[in-house]
C-alpha cells in the first residue's frame, strides 16, 4: 500500500472506524513515514478546530437556491447592459444614437483634436463677428482682430445691404422734410461716408490695418445709427 | 448840396414811416409766433433728466433749489412736449410727443438742475451746453450737428458726440470713470487739471492729435501717429477720443 492509499484512510482512522487490521496497517506505515504522519497531525488539528467551533458558523440553508439566485442577478444586468437591438428600417438618428461606441486610444485622441479645431474655429469666427458688429460706439482699447482684405469686403458687402435697407426707408421720408433738414442730412452723411471712404481706401493697401479697421467699423455703425433715426422722420 | 422840393420831402418821410412801422410789425410777428413755455418740477438731489429734442438748443444748468425749472421756446406754436415724471427724475421726449407730425421747428430748451443731477440730452440738431454739473451722467449726443460744451463737469461717466460740430470739455475725470467723445468733424478739446489720472485711447485718422503737457514719453503711437495710447497719472479712468475728421486738443488747466 502507498502513501496515497493511506492519506485516504487517515479521516476514518480519526474516526476509528476502521476495521482492525486496516487500522493497524496504518498506524505501522504512520511510524514508519513522516509524510504521512504529518499529514495526520494536520487532519487532527483541523477535525479537532471543527469540534471545538462546532455552532459558531451557520451553514447555508440552501447552496444551490443561493447561487441560482446571484447567477440570474447576474444575467439579467448583463441583459441591461448590453446594447438594444436595433430593428431593421430605423432611421439613422435612432440607428447613431443606440449604437455603442467603443473608441481605441488613438481614435479617441484624434476625435479630441478634431473637436479642439472645431471649438477653436468657432470661437474666432464668433469674436469676429462680434467685433465687427458691436454698435455701442465704444471702442475697445485692445481689439486688434486682424482680417485679410477679402473678409473686410465681405464684410462690407453685409453692412452694405442693412445699409441700403435704411436708406430705401430713408428716401420715402425725405419728400416730407424741409429742405433744410434734408441738406442737414446730406451733408452729414457725406462726413461719415467719408469716413467709411478713407478707412476702406486705407485698408485695401495695407489690410492689416486696425486703426482703419476699427475706424471702418464705427463709421458704418454710425451711418446705420443715423439712417435709423431719419427713417422715423 | 441837394434840395428837394417839398412834395418829394413829404415823400420820403411817408416812406420811411411806412418802413420803420413794417419792420416792428414783422418783429411782433414774429415774437407771437414764438411760444414760451415753463414748467417747475419737484425733484431730489439725485434726479435724472432725460431730455429727447427734434432740433433746437439745449441749456442745462444748476441750481441751488431741489427742482427742476424747464424753459422751452418753441418756433412753432403747433409743437408738443409733455414732461412726464418717473421714479428717478424727469423724461421729455419732443420726437415720441411729435410723432407723426410735420416740421415743428426749433424747440430750445433752458433747463436748471440740482448739481448732482444726471443729464442725459439728445438732439438731431442743435447746440448742447451743460454746465456744473456734479452726477454720475453726462451724455450729449447730437446726430448731425451742432456743437457740445461742457463746462465744470465732475461726473463718473461722460458721453459727447455729434457728426458735425466742436465738442468741447472742462471738467475733471473721476477714478474708475469712462469717458468717451467722438465727433466726425470738428475739433475735440479736453482741458483738464494737471493731477487728473486717465487711460487714453485717442484716434484721428485723418487730422493731428496733441497732447500738450500730457504726452510723456510712455505713450504709444500707432499707426502713423493716428492713434495715441498710454496712461496719464494714475490711469484709473478710462478716455477714449475719436474724431473722423479733425484734431484732438488736450489742455492743461
Amino acid at each position: 500500500m502507498n502513501c496515497e492509499k493511506y492519506q485516504n484512510l487517515l479521516s476514518d482512522f480519526i474516526d476509528g472506524s476502521l476495521a482492525k487490521p486496516d487500522h493497524d496497517s496504518v498506524e505501522i506505515h504512520l511510524i514508519n513515514c513522516k509524510p504521512c504522519a504529518e499529514a495526520r497531525g494536520d487532519l487532527v488539528a483541523i477535525v479537532g478546530y471543527c469540534r471545538e467551533h462546532r455552532g459558531e458558523y451557520d451553514a447555508v440553508p440552501n447552496e444551490r437556491a443561493l447561487w441560482l439566485r446571484i447567477s440570474n442577478t447576474i444575467e439579467s444586468e448583463l441583459a441591461v447592459a448590453s446594447p438594444a437591438r436595433i430593428p431593421p428600417g430605423t432611421g439613422w438618428w435612432f440607428r447613431l444614437m443606440n449604437r455603442s461606441w467603443e473608441l481605441s486610444f488613438p481614435q479617441m485622441a484624434a476625435a479630441v483634436a478634431v473637436l479642439v479645431i472645431m471649438v477653436g474655429a468657432a470661437t474666432t469666427v464668433g469674436l469676429r463677428r462680434f467685433n465687427f458688429g458691436g454698435g455701442s460706439g465704444v471702442q475697445s482699447a485692445g481689439a486688434s482682430l486682424v482680417l485679410s482684405e477679402s473678409s473686410v469686403d465681405d464684410r462690407y458687402r453685409q453692412r452694405k445691404q442693412v445699409i441700403a435697407y435704411w436708406n430705401q426707408r430713408v428716401e420715402l421720408n425725405k419728400q416730407r422734410w424741409n429742405p433744410q433738414m434734408r441738406e442737414t442730412f446730406d451733408r452729414n452723411m457725406s462726413v461719415i461716408d467719408a469716413a467709411v471712404n478713407d478707412s476702406m481706401d486705407r485698408l485695401k493697401q495695407n489690410p492689416h490695418d486696425e486703426v482703419s479697421e476699427e475706424i471702418l467699423n464705427a463709421a458704418l455703425t454710425d451711418k446705420v445709427a443715423l439712417l435709423k433715426e431719419f427713417s422715423e422722420l | 448840396m441837394i434840395i428837394y422840393p417839398p412834395a418829394k420831402v413829404c415823400s420820403l418821410r411817408n416812406s420811411a414811416t411806412i418802413f420803420a412801422f413794417l419792420i416792428v410789425l414783422s418783429l411782433s410777428a414774429t415774437a407771437s409766433a414764438q411760444q414760451k413755455v415753463s414748467r417747475h418740477f419737484p425733484a431730489g438731489k439725485n434726479v435724472r433728466l432725460e431730455l429727447k429734442n427734434i432740433s433746437g438748443t439745449i441749456t442745462v444748468e444748476t441750481w441751488a433749489r431741489e427742482e427742476i425749472k424747464i424753459t422751452a421756446t418753441m418756433e412753432a406754436p403747433k409743437a408738443l412736449f409733455n414732461p412726464r415724471q418717473t421714479e428717478s427724475g424727469l423724461v421729455i421726449d419732443v420726437v415720441n410727443d411729435n410723432r407723426g407730425r410735420n416740421d415743428v421747428g426749433d424747440i430750445n430748451f433752458k433747463v436748471q438742475v440740482p448739481a448732482r443731477s444726471s443729464v442725459d440730452l439728445e438732439t438731431r440738431r442743435g447746440q448742447i451746453t451743460v454746465s456744473n454739473i456734479q452726477g454720475d451722467l453726462v451724455r450729449a449726443h447730437i446726430s448731425t450737428e451742432g456743437n457740445i460744451e461742457l463746462s465744470g463737469i465732475n461726473a463718473a461717466r461722460v458721453f459727447a458726440s455729434n457728426t458735425i460740430g466742436d465738442i468741447y470739455f472742462d471738467g475733471e475725470f473721476a477714478s474708475g470713470g469712462t469717458y468717451e467723445f467722438k465727433s466726425g468733424r470738428g475739433v475735440i478739446t479736453l482741458r483738464l487739471p494737471a493731477n487728473c489720472g486717465f487711460r487714453l485711447v485717442a484716434t484721428a485718422p485723418a487730422q493731428k492729435i496733441s497732447m500738450g503737457q500730457f504726452w510723456h514719453p510712455g505713450m504709444k503711437l500707432q499707426g502713423e501717429g493716428r492713434r495715441v495710447i498710454g496712461d496719464v497719472g494714475d490711469g484709473r479712468a478710462s478716455v477714449t477720443v475719436t474724431n473722423y475728421q479733425g484734431n484732438i486738443n488736450f489742455l492743461r488747466r
